[in-house]
């Protein structure tokens, strides 16, 4: 009668085993440590793509299991990015002034060289000083601390909120949104810190590994996200496959009957909220420095919806459903909007894929809900069921 | 060739002086040519002392040409013929050969080429000086709007010898608007030149409650001051206030410059100076005695540097202490520009008075243009409080909907070049166009999703980018031009502070009109009984002989017909671009969140809720639109904390507890 | 038999209409009480208002023997002080299993981490197979409870009040899609909890109210009408009045 982790969750070492696959098969492919089949650029996409099926997974546990149509995970996976870009560009920047200032007569002193720093990063805007909110980016620990506690701090105090005046169903969608919203033009200002519309950049160079080549860094980066997205998954999945799994999910289904079962729902939510906002940190810390940069764009209340879009199209409620719509849908955006995708020569039209990639999206998004709600992982299902019977 | 437009109109108008004076003239005395002849070198060599004497005879002369062309003259297009030193005008200053007009006919006389001529340059002294005589004649015209745009000139250039001329005007004019304008002149020329302080206070005191901006332009200069140092305050001086260096606006470190510049202190050394210093003294590796490596650290180079300065290599530098001391030691003030104190105390009490009035007025022109502000988010609200609000269906293609509006209206306009016409036709026709739109899409779509709204957002989201990105191959993703009628692009203005642009009233009219018929149709038609029912209960209303089908149908084509004609609005002063309705789909659902969702009443509350809140935050910090409305969104959030139902709430068993 | 639940005065309007009105009500521990009352009697408000899912404009609800206020605290509160409530339309977790149903109903600490950790015991493996079979689901376990029938879903939403373990049982028309079997069968299983819980049955099917055999309350206009045994209420020109028309 017992459940366990696997027997609710037969898809935990079916997963695990494709993703340790994956990873040595890129490992094999990959310039640093095999054959150079994979180009570098080729190995970042992947292993950004693991994080964004790391940010689905997140989403598909307050959404699919909680019923929170949060349109404000993306914004925390920003957050993360911006945590973590903010050690990044310092710690970088300060080897380059140092480098800079070597060759002076009189060696640097520490103020200088902080000073130099700050002038360097942020003169883009018109500033020279050192924003408030960059106070521990020398620090690589206090920022990897960051990188889970600002996410996990505004969403809980953003959930404590809404939740607490029970705002539920689309208004809450609608308030995530504006949160998100109000997010990103904060960080479209020149003069809060975040250096505007510039963003961050050069995040791809990481400080201390000056002599290692991106070759290896990306690689780096992929195992890095792999080990992420199958703990995080495996977490996942022991969470939702307990009492606490079938707490949530009732959540979702009837909130009220949990709440008379005695249940704080609003506690229940407001964990699902946070851990998730922290797990979309983390996986924004693993993919920016595999981007280079990160602006507010990426934080647009855009961005979070198309992550509810990868959720539904995998198919949510289903832990496997969210990886494989944001792996599959992310990589045939990737394909298609990159300009390798061949034109499609109609005669008396061309279809470039590039403009025409947006209109299929949004229109297979919409056969997607109306014609298979269960998403992706519905058809795998469906296949998994044939087979036994 | 304005300026020798302007002195063909003067000449015009010269030209009806009384005949007697005119005959009298033409009688016996010399002509224009021949009296410029007599004192050619005064006019070819023009300088600021002379050049009066050379005015005089020409206005003692009373010729009608005189103003033609003193007017010429001033503007640098006279000419001097270096064969034979006649004076001349030139029909074209940039051809070649030029074509020379007499002076006093106009007529062609004959050509030159432009080695020929010299052109005679005025410096703008004596420009000055023949622009003040021009004025006096002005003045002089029997014609009322001549003298009118004489006063006009003064006022942008303003000048000493005005002042005599318009106190004598105050006597003797008779036309009553001529008068208004000197009376309304006069305080600014009496403040700015006159040598005593009664009568300048009285103008002073004149502008009591004027919030025009030539008021505050004559008063504010009046209060200008300049920081000054010295040992103590001065007793003779205007002094406007005492400054404590370090608390006023004043840092202690600008103190000190001051102090350096005024030649009272011994200037710092600034530390890159001294690392110059430094570098320049390392021997052997050492700086006064300090390893060049140890150098990282302020202390180690106080130390360096203050061996340097003890072995005589370097000189001394104040220390903090000592500036202070320095600072300390010294008065810092500003003072009026303006020496009489009655005069500036009287400006700065009447500019109080006016800042007053100013601020009321500010705020009214505040309200107005949160008004605006919140008819633009009621008009882009609207339709959504119709789909989202009455039937409770999560469409975020509604801002496309808005877009499409937009386009619509470009369309038309392109076709249509009359934009009044254009935007008469657009209006119905985004209607139509935006009202199949949404029935095609209840159809199609959302039909099948009513008892899954998260599902409907994400649909109608799908919807959204297919819709931006298709209005974007075809029509490109460059800002397209719909154009408001000419009677629609001026603006409403109170006073100077107080205005407010046509189109933005307009688009208050519309709003206002939208609101009085969506609320008669759904509060006193058919229609808006079944909208009800449908919405209330489907079932029952079925059962009653209503088609939920139909009315589902319409209510949504309605909402969406309504976001159409929004969009023509918003596209006669945003920009129309693909994108255009997603800037307003966020501000959108929370102005019909905030007001309260299932009646337009609400929507029409929110909307005035944030527009006026978004102005009030963008009045408190002007330079930065985006903060404003990141501000708001937060309050936005806050707000929806306390009452989850928005300000207009359905309470109770209705609102589907 | 003290009293457990004390409801004085209360009332509560919506838009203007009073669904209840100076409502006074009281059970001891342990008591079986019928509500019945025709439609709009405000039988479902009176429930609302006891587990706190609606606020009361004015009155008193004290519960327990320190007779401290209900109205403060929260749905969840007020369930983990010990009421329990199945609702008319029966609502269990459709899309989990019938035993996943009943383990998250079992009384066991209600907080977030305590759930990430709880681990099954084998007194709960006991007691959810006791309550199966009480219930008549034990062969169900493993569906899933949405494919159950209406019935079972009363018994199951019946089942997981059980393992909630209340003091308070409020029941809203359990009998409703039952056969005339499975109502028996309820209707013992309710007159047995009432030996040692306060039951509070809100019913339409006088039938099923004859067999409770209980006092019973006649709501009527948001007040009580009358109060007594059933033959006592059926007596009572009022309630004939309101039940048959004027």
């Amino acid at each position: 009668m017992r459940d366990t982790i696997f027997t609710r969750n037969r898809s935990v070492p079916v997963f695990i085993a494709i993703l340790t696959l994956l990873a040595i098969a890129v490992t094999i492919l990959s310039e640093a440590y095999g054959t150079g089949a994979l180009s570098v650029s080729f190995t970042k996409v992947l292993g950004m793509t693991l994080c964004l099926c790391l940010a689905a997974l997140a989403m598909d546990l307050v959404w699919g299991y909680c019923g929170i149509l949060s349109l404000g995970h993306f914004a925390f996976f920003g957050l993360g990015g911006y945590m973590i870009g903010m050690w990044l560009m310092t710690a970088r920047t300060e080897v380059v002034i140092r480098a800079n200032l070597a060759s002076s007569p009189i060696p640097p002193t520490e103020a200088e060289i902080s000073q130099a720093t700050a002038l360097q990063i942020f003169s883009v805007v018109g500033a020279e000083d050192w924003p408030w909110m960059w106070a521990v980016s020398d620090s690589l620990v206090l920022s990897l601390l960051l990188v889970v506690l600002v996410p996990g701090l505004l969403a809980l105090v953003f959930g404590w909120l809404a939740f607490r005046s029970r705002v539920t169903g689309v208004y809450l969608s609608i308030l995530t949104q504006a949160m998100t919203l109000a997010l990103s033009l904060y960080l479209f200002q020149n003069d809060t810190g975040l250096r505007g519309n510039n963003g961050l950049s050069g995040l791809q160079n990481i400080p201390g590994a000056e002599g290692v080549g991106q070759d290896r860094i990306s690689i780096w980066f992929f195992w890095a996200s792999a080990l992420a997205l199958g703990l995080c998954y495996v977490g996942a999945a022991w969470l939702v496959s307990g009492k606490f799994g079938n707490i949530v999910r009732g959540i979702r289904d009837d909130e009220l009957r949990v709440r008379f079962l005695g249940y704080p729902v609003e506690v229940y939510k407001l964990v699902v909220f946070t851990l998730t906002a922290m797990i979309c940190g983390v996986a924004g810390a693993l993919y920016y420095p595999q981007a280079g940069i990160i602006n507010p764009d990426e934080i647009a209340p855009i961005a979070s919806i198309y992550l509810a879009v990868w959720v539904a199209i995998g198919g949510r409620g289903r832990l496997y459903g969210a990886v494989i719509g944001a792996a599959v849908v992310s990589l045939l955006s990737t394909y298609f909007t990159g300009g390798r995708a061949p034109d499609l020569n109609l005669g008396f039209y061309r279809v470039e894929w590039i403009d025409w990639w947006p209109v299929l999206l949004g229109l297979g998004f919409v056969l997607v809900t109306l014609f298979a709600p269960k998403g992706l992982a519905g058809l795998v299902d469906y296949l998994v069921r044939k087979e036994r019977t | 060739m304005i300026r020798l437009a302007i002195a063909a109109l003067v000449g015009v108008v010269l030209s009806l002086l009384p005949p007697g004076k005119a005959a009298a003239q033409e009688a016996g005395g010399p002509d224009l040519q021949s009296i410029l002849q007599q004192n050619a070198e005064l006019v070819a060599d023009a300088s600021r002392r002379t050049v009066q004497d050379v005015l005089d005879i020409l206005i003692e002369s009373g010729l009608p040409e005189v103003p033609a062309f003193l007017a010429t003259w001033q503007a640098r297009e006279l000419y001097q013929r270096e064969s034979d030193g006649l004076f001349f005008y030139v029909e074209d200053p940039d051809a070649d050969p030029l074509t020379l007009l007499d002076i006093t006919s106009g007529e062609a006389v004959g050509t030159a080429g432009s080695r020929e001529v010299a052109q005679l340059r005025p410096n703008r002294g004596v420009q000055g000086v023949i622009a003040a005589a021009l004025v006096q004649f002005q003045l002089g015209s029997d014609d009322p709007a001549e003298r009118l745009s004489a006063l006009a000139s003064i006022e942008s250039d303003p000048d000493e010898s005005h002042l005599a001329i318009l106190r004598d005007m105050m006597e003797t004019e008779t036309d009553a608007d001529v008068r208004r304008r000197v009376e309304a002149l006069l305080p600014a020329l009496v403040i700015a030149f006159a040598d005593e302080d009664a009568p300048r206070i009285e103008a002073i005191q004149s502008l009591a409650g004027n919030v025009s901006l030539s008021a505050r332009a004559t008063l504010n200069p009046l209060l200008a001051t300049t920081l000054e140092v010295a040992e103590a305050l001065p007793e003779d001086r205007n002094v406007a206030a005492q400054i404590r260096p370090g608390r006023d606006a004043l840092s202690v470190d600008d103190a000190y410059a001051m102090l350096v510049d005024a030649g009272l202190a011994p200037p710092l050394i600034p530390r890159s100076e001294r690392v110059d210093v430094l570098a320049a003294n390392i021997l052997d590796g050492r700086v006064g005695g300090v390893p060049v490596a140890e150098l990282n650290t302020e202390d180690a180079r106080d130390r360096a540097y203050a061996a340097l300065v003890e072995a005589g290599l370097a000189d001394p530098a104040p220390t903090e202490a000592e500036v202070a001391e320095a600072v300390r030691s010294y008065v810092f003030y500003e003072v009026y520009r303006e020496s009489s104190a009655a005069v500036t105390t009287a400006a700065r009490e009447t500019l109080e008075g006016i800042e007053t009035r100013v601020g009321f007025y500010r705020v009214l022109d505040l309200s107005l243009d949160g008004l605006s502000l919140a008819s633009i988010y009621f008009l882009a609200a609207i339709g959504l409080a119709i789909t989202f609000g009455v039937m409770g269906v999560i469409n975020m293609a509604h801002g496309e909907f808005i877009m499409i509006g937009a386009y619509t209206g470009y369309v038309v306009q392109s076709v249509v070049a009359n934009e009044t016409l254009s935007i008469a036709i657009a209006i119905p026709l985004a209607f139509a166009v935006t009202f199949a739109g949404g029935v095609a899409m209840e159809r199609l779509v959302i039909r099948w999703l009513y008892h899954r709204p998260l599902e409907t957002l994400l649909a109608t989201f799908g919807i959204s980018i297919a819709l931006q990105q298709i209005v974007r191959l075809v029509f490109g993703a460059l800002t397209q031009p719909l154009t408001p009628p000419d009677w629609l692009a001026g603006s409403v203005s109170l006073n100077d502070v107080v205005s407010i642009s046509s189109i933005r009233i307009a688009i208050f009219i519309l709003g206002a009109i939208f609101f009085v018929l969506l609320w008669l149709i759904l509060n006193r038609t058919r229609l808006g009984l079944e909208v009800r029912a449908v919405t209330q209960n489907p079932a029952m209303a079925a059962s009653m002989g209503i088609n939920p089908d139909r009315i589902n149908m319409l209510t949504f084509g309605l909402g969406s017909g309504i976001a159409g004609i929004a969009g023509v609005a918003i596209g006669l002063f945003a920009q129309v671009v693909p994108d255009l309705g997603a800037n307003y789909i966020v501000q959108s659902f929370m102005t019909v969140v905030v007001g309260g969702v299932g009646n337009i009443f609400g929507t029409l509350v929110g909307a005035t809720m944030i527009g006026s809140l978004q102005k009030a935050i963008e009045f408190l910090n002007p330079s930065n639109t985006l903060a404003a409305q990141t501000y708001m969104i937060l309050f936005v959030i806050l707000f929806i904390q306390f009452r989850p139902r928005g300000i207009v709430a359905l309470r109770g068993r209705a609102a589907g507890d | 038999m003290s009293t457990l639940l004390e409801v004085s005065g209360v009332s509560v309007s919506f838009d203007g209409f009073k669904a209840i009105n100076n409502l006074s009500f009281a059970i001891g521990l342990p008591e079986l009480r019928a509500v019945i009352g025709p439609n709009g009697a405000g039988k479902t408000t009176f429930m609302d208002i006891v587990t706190g899912k609606t606020r009361p404009d004015e009155g008193t609800v004290r519960w327990g023997e320190m007779g401290h206020s209900l109205l403060s605290m929260s749905e969840a509160q007020i369930a983990r002080e010990g009421i329990g409530r199945k609702f008319q339309r029966p609502t269990v977790f459709e899309d989990q299993s019938v035993w996943d149903n009943l383990r998250v109903a079992l009384s066991k600490p209600r907080g977030p981490f305590a759930s990430m950790f709880d681990r099954v015991t084998p007194e709960d493996e006991a007691r959810i197979s006791a309550i199966a079979q009480e219930i008549g689901l034990s062969d169900h376990l493993r569906r899933k409870a949405g494919v159950l029938s209406h019935g079972q879903k009363q018994w199951l939403e019946i089942g997981m009040l059980l393992a909630q373990d209340p003091r308070l049982l409020l029941v809203d028309e359990p009998a409703a899609g039952m056969t005339t079997e499975e109502r028996n069968h309820t209707a013992d299983l309710l007159k047995r909890l009432a030996l040692s819980h306060a039951v509070v049955v809100v019913e339409h099917d006088m039938e099923f109210v004859r067999r409770l055999d209980c006092r019973v309350t006649v709501l009527h206009e948001g007040s009580v009408l009358s109060e007594g045994s059933l033959e006592h209420v059926m007596a009572d020109e009022r309630v004939i009045e309101v039940y048959l028309g004027r």
